[in-house]
């Protein structure tokens, strides 16, 4: 037994002190006595036998109390606090996309070192979408790569280097050849870091592959002007612009052209462009133009041709079309536009692009640029059906896959994984373990862009620069670094693109100055013509052409583009603009085939629709059970269909939604002739809108011709702008001069107004991720979306014209007044055959009279002084009356804890997702009612950062605060303080195109609405 | 209540050769006796329907209100149309009692008690409602005007949900104060026949120490009379601020001037028709036909015609102006073309069928007397009330100012659980009070036998066989 020594004492035996002690606990006498012995003392004390247990049960339940812990939640602070981070505020970077598909310069904001929202780098005139805007959230993908495999098991990465560099050693050795198959780089410091890794080891080749190929383009381009390259357009100046088959305002070599198509497109300055879009599905392109054609994809090649000749009095081979009128029509309006007319064309086939560069330069274009040409599509369908028949044939010794995913996007990916196997290195760089990651020999894990070096050369003379945001998450290595050691360079990437940029790009500027702005600009130059043989290739384009009964086009859907980032949340949860369905790709058919074929989508008492089933065969290929959602304005004969969808490896189990289209995309082509079967089954469609039309209710969105618009002697106020009027004393007077309410005086301090264009909105969607981004906004899944749950707190509402309008249906009851009224009403709900399509965003209005404040039992919503209408979520009980009363319907009920909940499996269920979130925001809990805030994090800051440096708010800062006005790329939204006479919402109120929504009903909206114009104007 | 002169043409409201002792002895019957099979085979279906309604609100509270059908354009359908239902059916039991008694309407003796039992009963499970319907009930409490510490945050008075909570809770007092000043006498009365110490306790603390001396009974009536004028304006104030929550509103077809006056009517025509329904199962349960006769039917048929006739020219004037305005905005109020013909087709004209249609039977003597008739009109009517408010919240919901917004709404099983659980809970109330509580105000019966009763009217004609 251990003894505990007491004191020295303890040594001598025979200590008396010792003795005592083992008599005794204590030494001296405690002095009980002298407390308790005194009853006198005991009595004049205040503290009775009761008080004594009150103290004895208050300190019990004290202490059992204090031992009833909360959930305890670890913050760990900065050992040694970086520079530039200081809690709570926010850090800003430029860096770019460049993930294949999309192409951004960004700025992106960071909180205590996470990447929490991208912006448009409007430094570098740079402009996002909404995968781009999303992409942020990709970075904190639970399911990414999270360190090197070797045939699905784990392995490291000196293991991995060890082994690759003694595989190409032995290739090259033998002589093999080596194959880098990428996506689209457009890198120049990864193309010079691959000249030298062919130097070091031999028989390289670069092959680049685009899942959605624009390959036919840079073949004719490459053949005029002698650069592999796509021509770039600058709209802002366009007279006339016709479309056939290219969805330029979406995903359309490569996009990013509605910034200069709006610039072209502004009423106020008396001219806008005429857009004339021919196509078969319903496309946003088609959705903004003025006047739309709709031709199955067979015919838009004939009306290419008979557009060219019709334009240059040619005569090629060509056949007739139905709609060749209106191609004539066509014509006459690019040949009186000249130089400011553009045709651009989606048709996949060199000849037929051939002839629109030939006709551009007939018509000596000002709008397609052959200088600064673009090069964010590099895809070489060819070289990539060569290396599949050579990995098969057993030609390749190597093949090392970077930012593609051919196993999932190839249409014979079959074929590609049989090569595959014969090769005898295979090894996938991905950022998850993908369909080709799970194929090849090495799944090698890349960083997400935020985490990454890497630079960008989108266009002729535009360089760009992408920098890390954050730490990488995972044990991940850049494609360039594996390449230059496996170089035998001892460099970091950082340093080869530092040095790179020095000598050849920067010629002595400062690459500080570069990385800072994120993007460095040189002069491009020109590239000479060549003249086009346009005969051949219209003969050729001729006989290649061949119809069917029914044509597919295959398109890359808005929100989820080639797939790549289909496990995306905020993407799936998405609306489609057109269709306004989330978490779903599916077959677009006109009325009239699904009528024939019996396909319909009946509207389900839970207010969801449902659709059938068809299987789709091409060439033998079949991909069986597509929903089909009838499309307005869908060409007969013809279908839609979206690829990326149907991913199922790496994918979370709710995000695997959809049919692979991919394999339908025979040679890369995205049209083919196609049958379709309709199967059993019933499809549930998540779809947000189900009414489709206005319903004669055109003061929700009011529009009118550039024709209208420009005549003066017409007062928009008593027309096409017309305020609602009341009787008031017998006398009409304009609805907003009588009001119930007394006015605040709202002259003094900051008072917001956000103003919506509808001419200049695309219906992109970026605002609307760009919304969830920033204010935490929860994904709910397929099924909450469809029984009518969406978060979402700013929507873009999409109406169709009806057949006949209101008031000529009024006039063909009065013709036939045997009709049946009811019936002809209803027609006002029925979309037209090939409708004008209009684009709303709408968010909470923040009403200055809100219906909403007043009902509140608990004044859980109340007005803020700078005119926001305020959400106290902390205060709500859920009663729900102000969304009843809400006529806008803008405000979003938590039905369920969409946090931190199995059964809501998205990111914020996810310890790598709730990193995305920003801290100023406050995520919501259950039962609450939430909605848009005017972003009063973000305009709060401002103010503060003003008051701070002692100046005022500078115009414009507001509306680069605020999520959905810095992300849309056409300031179609702005926003900024109505007090403040420099900045330019001043000017959007005062617009005579200005009008606030159901201004009837006097709610006094800080939201403005301006109205759309098209150009109606016909040659 | 002193006796009056009675017309003798009026007929009698106590049938058979009753004495004041047989009078005590048929109410006290229930109480008294055993229950028989068919009260057990009621209570245990309403105890199941209960206890399920309570698992399907546990489940709501536990998980939250999606597990209801509703979504983000139709923010209350079952759970608000219930409430409005609840509370409409709650009107008869005041308005018999205090209106009534201020007019000297003495039939109403017989039914009174039921009626505000069933007030009451009705109250709760209304109340229920607006309670459960909140995203966070365990802070319902916000809704009262109760000093708090957080910060100088106060209810919104502009609110009719505050103007519910209050007027409800008023409600549900008086009503409940002067339904027990009417229960006094006849707990006294149970008190001294009972013969089980425990009863005579209860009965005896029920009965607050009624001596029955002449300056109770002063009191009694002093207190009725004061209570009756206190209630009268609450039959009135209830369903108009219930309607408010709509009438206040900007919803096309719920923003609506006529609303007040015609919800009240409503009101009293659903709380009618319910009393029809209760006492024509418990007039034959009880054994109380004697008390609970067909001029009892009729008349409560002849205000149900009256308050019918209210609604349904409201009805039509919403039709009308909805149309007249002219406004595209209208096109889809619950009374519209829009309505009789899109998808709530069905709930329109279930409204049309059972609150107009059905009732218009009543116009032939021989189904206004008919007990069996009259029940059966009285559950139409039930019916109809509640899509009345059915379609009152949820087609107009459905069909907002913007067509981007317009939707459906179907309910879910606990929807449906919750109403069928709040009618178990109004069935296990309505039980236990036929076995416990005296059914039939009979010390105002007793006073009423020597003008109304059958007996004394035959001792006065002469008709001595």
């Amino acid at each position: 037994m251990k003894k505990y020594w007491k004191s020295v004492e303890e040594l001598n035996e025979n200590s008396s002190i010792v003795a005592k002690l083992e008599e005794k606990e204590f030494v001296s006498e405690i002095a009980t006595d002298e407390f308790l012995g005194d009853k006198e003392t005991l009595e004049e004390s205040s503290t009775s036998r009761r008080d004594f247990l009150k103290y004895v049960g208050f300190s019990t339940a004290a202490a059992s109390l204090a031992a009833c812990e909360g959930p305890v939640r670890k913050s760990i602070p900065y050992v040694v606090k970086p520079e530039e981070i200081t809690p709570g505020l926010p850090n800003f970077y430029a860096t770019t996309i460049a993930d294949g598909y999309d192409f951004a310069n960004v700025l992106v904001k960071t909180r205590e070192g996470r990447p929490i929202l991208i912006k448009p780098n409007k430094l570098a005139n740079g402009t996002t979408n909404a995968r781009v805007q999303a992409s942020v959230l990709s970075l904190y993908d639970s399911l990414r790569l999270k360190g090197p495999k070797l045939k699905g098991n784990d392995t490291t990465w000196s293991d991995v280097n060890a082994q690759i560099k003694a595989s190409l050693a032995d290739l090259k050795a033998g002589g093999e050849k080596v194959v880098l198959l990428t996506g689209t780089l457009a890198s120049p410091s990864t193309e010079k870091l691959i000249a030298d890794f062919t130097a070091a080891n031999g028989n390289v080749q670069h092959v680049q592959y685009d899942a959605v190929s624009e390959s036919a383009t840079l073949d004719a381009f490459q053949e005029v002007y002698g650069t592999r390259a796509l021509p770039n357009y600058d709209f802002s100046d366009a007279e006339t612009i016709v479309a056939i088959g290219a969805d330029f305002l979406g995903d359309w070599q490569g996009g990013g052209f509605e910034k200069s198509y709006t610039a072209g497109r502004q009423a106020d300055t008396g001219k806008m462009s005429r857009h004339i879009q021919v196509e078969a599905n319903m496309t946003l392109s088609g959705a903004n133009a003025d006047k739309r054609i709709v031709v199955k994809p067979s015919e838009q090649v004939f009306a290419l041709i008979n557009l060219y000749n019709a334009v240059t009095g040619e005569s090629l081979p060509s056949k007739a079309t139905a709609k060749d009128a209106d191609i004539i029509k066509a014509a006459k309006q690019l040949k009186k536009a000249g130089t400011k007319g553009a045709v651009l064309t989606g048709i996949q086939d060199k000849n037929a692009q051939l002839i629109a560069l030939a006709l551009n330069a007939y018509l000596n274009s000002s709008v397609i640029d052959t200088a600064t040409v673009k090069y964010t599509r590099q895809g070489n369908d060819a070289e990539v059906q060569q290396l599949i028949a050579d990995m098969n044939a057993g030609k390749i010794g190597a093949v090392f896959t970077f930012n593609t995913n051919p196993v999932y996007t190839l249409a014979n990916s079959a074929e590609f994984v049989n090569g595959l196997k014969k090769v005898k290195l295979s090894v996938a760089f991905a950022s998850s373990e993908d369909e080709t990651a799970s194929k090849a020999q090495y799944a090698l894990p890349t960083p997400h862009y935020l985490e990454a070096w890497g630079d960008v050369q989108m266009q002729a003379g535009s360089y760009s620069l992408t920098q890390p945001t954050v730490n990488p998450l995972f044990d991940t290595k850049q494609f360039q670094d594996c390449l230059l050691a496996w170089s035998g360079s001892s460099e970091s990437y950082y340093d080869f693109l530092k040095n790179n940029w020095n000598s050849a790009i920067l010629g002595g500027t400062s690459w500080n100055q570069a990385l800072h702005d994120g993007v460095f600009t040189s002069k491009a130059s020109e590239n000479k013509a060549k003249t086009i043989d346009v005969a051949t290739a219209a003969s050729s384009l001729k006989a290649a052409t061949k119809e069917g009964a029914f044509e597919l086009t295959l398109f890359s859907a808005t929100a989820i583009g080639d797939g790549q980032q289909a496990n995306n949340p905020w993407l799936q949860e998405l609306p489609d603009p057109i269709t306004r369905a989330s978490w779903d790709n599916y077959l677009t058919i006109s009325q009239a085939d699904a009528t024939a074929l019996g396909f319909s989508n009946p509207v389900q008492d839970n207010g969801a629709i449902n659709g059938d089933y068809a299987n789709i065969t091409v060439n033998g290929v079949v991909v069986e059970n597509v929903p089909v959602l009838i499309q307005p304005g869908q060409a007969k004969g013809s279908f839609g269909l979206a690829v990326g969808y149907g991913k199922t490896k790496a994918m979370k189990s709710e995000m695997q939604v959809g049919v692979n289209a991919y394999p339908l995309a025979q040679d890369l082509k995205v049209v083919q002739i196609a049958s379709i079967e309709k199967v059993s089954g019933t499809h549930k469609f998540a779809c947000e809108q189900l009414q489709h039309t206005i319903a004669g209710r055109y003061e929700i969105l009011k529009e009118t011709s550039l024709e209208t618009y420009n005549d003066k002697s017409i007062d928009p106020k008593h027309s096409w702008n017309e305020v609602t009027k009341v009787s008031l004393k017998h006398e009409e007077v304009d609805v907003t001069a009588v009001d119930l309410w007394d006015d605040q005086d709202r002259s003094i301090g900051h008072h917001f107004n956000l103003s919506i264009d509808l001419s200049d909105c695309t219906g992109c969607g970026a605002c609307v991720v760009a919304c969830h981004a920033e204010n935490n906004v929860p994904v709910v899944g397929k099924h909450e979306v469809r029984v009518g749950r969406d978060m979402h707190w700013l929507r873009i509402d999409r109406y169709y014209s009806s057949e006949l309008d209101a008031d000529s249906l009024e006039r063909e009851i009065n013709k036939n007044s045997t009709s049946d009224k009811v019936d002809d009403y209803y027609a006002l709900e029925v979309p037209a055959e090939n409708p004008q399509v209009a684009f709303q965003p709408l968010m909470c209005q923040h009403c200055n009279h809100a219906p909403c404040e007043t009902v509140c039992p608990v004044a859980a919503t109340s007005h803020g002084r700078q005119g926001q209408n305020q959400m106290t979520y902390n205060r709500c009980v859920g009663t729900r009356y102000c969304a009843n009363n809400c006529p806008y319907r803008v405000r979003r009920f938590n039905w369920f804890k969409y946090n931190e909940n199995s059964e809501f499996d998205f990111n914020m269920n996810d310890e790598y997702g709730k990193m995305v979130l920003n801290p100023d925001v406050v995520v919501r809990s259950r039962g609450v009612m939430e909605k848009c805030s005017f972003c009063i994090q973000s305009t709060q800051q401002v103010i503060l950062n003003a008051k701070k440096e002692g100046r005022k708010v500078a115009p414009g800062e507001f509306n680069n605060a605020v999520a959905c006005s810095s992300a849309c790329a056409t300031g179609a939204l702005v926003f900024g303080d109505v007090n403040e006479s420099e900045d330019e919402i001043v000017a959007k109120k005062e617009d005579s195109r200005a009008y606030r929504l159901l201004e009837a009903i006097g709610t006094d909206n800080n939201v403005l609405y301006q109205a759309k114009i098209r150009n109606t104007e016909e040659v | 209540m002193s006796s009056h002169y009675e017309a003798p043409i009026r007929e009698p409201l106590v049938l058979g050769e009753k004495s004041y002792h047989d009078i005590s002895v048929d109410i006290a019957k229930p109480i008294e006796g055993k229950a028989n099979k068919n009260w057990y085979i009621a209570f245990t279906i309403s105890l199941i329907a209960f206890l399920w309604g309570i698992g399907c609100i546990t489940y709501t509270i536990g998980t939250g209100i999606g597990v209801w059908g509703l979504n983000k354009n139709i923010g209350w359908a079952w759970d608000i149309t219930n409430f409005v239902w609840w509370v409409g059916i709650g009107h008869a039991g005041t308005l018999i009692s205090a209106v009534l008694l201020l007019f000297r309407q003495r039939w109403r003796m017989a039914i009174n008690r039921s009626a505000e039992a069933m007030t009451i009963f009705a109250v709760f499970q209304a109340g229920l409602f607006p309670l459960i319907h909140m995203g966070r009930p365990w802070n319902g409490y916000w809704v009262l005007p109760i000093p708090n510490q957080f910060g100088s945050l106060w209810v919104n008075f502009n609110s009719p949900l505050l103007w519910d909570v209050f007027a409800i809770s008023t409600y549900l007092s008086v009503s409940l104060v002067f339904w027990w000043t009417g229960l006094l006498p006849d707990f006294a009365m149970l008190r001294d026949r009972a013969v089980k110490p425990f009863q005579k306790k209860i009965y005896a603390l029920l009965s607050f120490g009624w001596s029955g001396r002449a300056k109770d009974w002063q009191r009694f009536e002093e207190v009725s009379l004061v209570l009756a004028g206190l209630a009268t304006p609450l039959v009135l104030s209830v369903h108009t601020i219930v309607s408010m929550d709509f009438a206040t509103s900007i919803n096309p077809g719920w923003h609506s001037t006529i609303f007040p006056p015609y919800f009240v009517a409503g009101a009293i025509f659903s709380g009618f028709a319910m009393v029809q329904t209760l006492l024509g199962v418990m007039r034959k349960v009880t054994n109380l036909e004697n008390y609970i006769t067909r001029l009892h039917i009729e008349y409560m048929n002849m205000v149900i015609m009256l308050t019918g006739g209210i609604v349904a020219v409201a009805y039509a004037s919403e039709f009308f102006i909805a149309w007249y305005t002219g406004s595209p905005y209208e096109n889809f109020t619950y009374m519209s073309v829009g309505a009789a013909t899109g998808a709530y087709g069905w709930a329109f004209w279930s409204l049309i069928l059972f609150n107009i249609l059905i009732p218009q039977l009543l116009w032939i003597k021989s189904i206004r007397v008919s007990f069996i008739g009259s029940f059966l009109i009285s559950i139409a009517i039930n019916i109809g009330m509640w899509f009345e408010r059915f379609d009152i919240i949820a087609i107009v919901l459905s069909k907002g100012h913007l067509p981007s917004t317009w939707t459906r709404f179907e309910p879910t099983f606990v929807d449906v659980g919750i109403f069928i659980g709040t009618i178990g809970f109004f069935g296990v109330l309505f039980l236990l009070y036929a076995r416990t509580f005296p059914v039939i105000a009979q010390a105002e019966v007793k006073s009423i036998m020597k003008v109304s009763g059958e007996n004394y009217k035959k001792l006065r004609d002469g008709n001595h066989e």
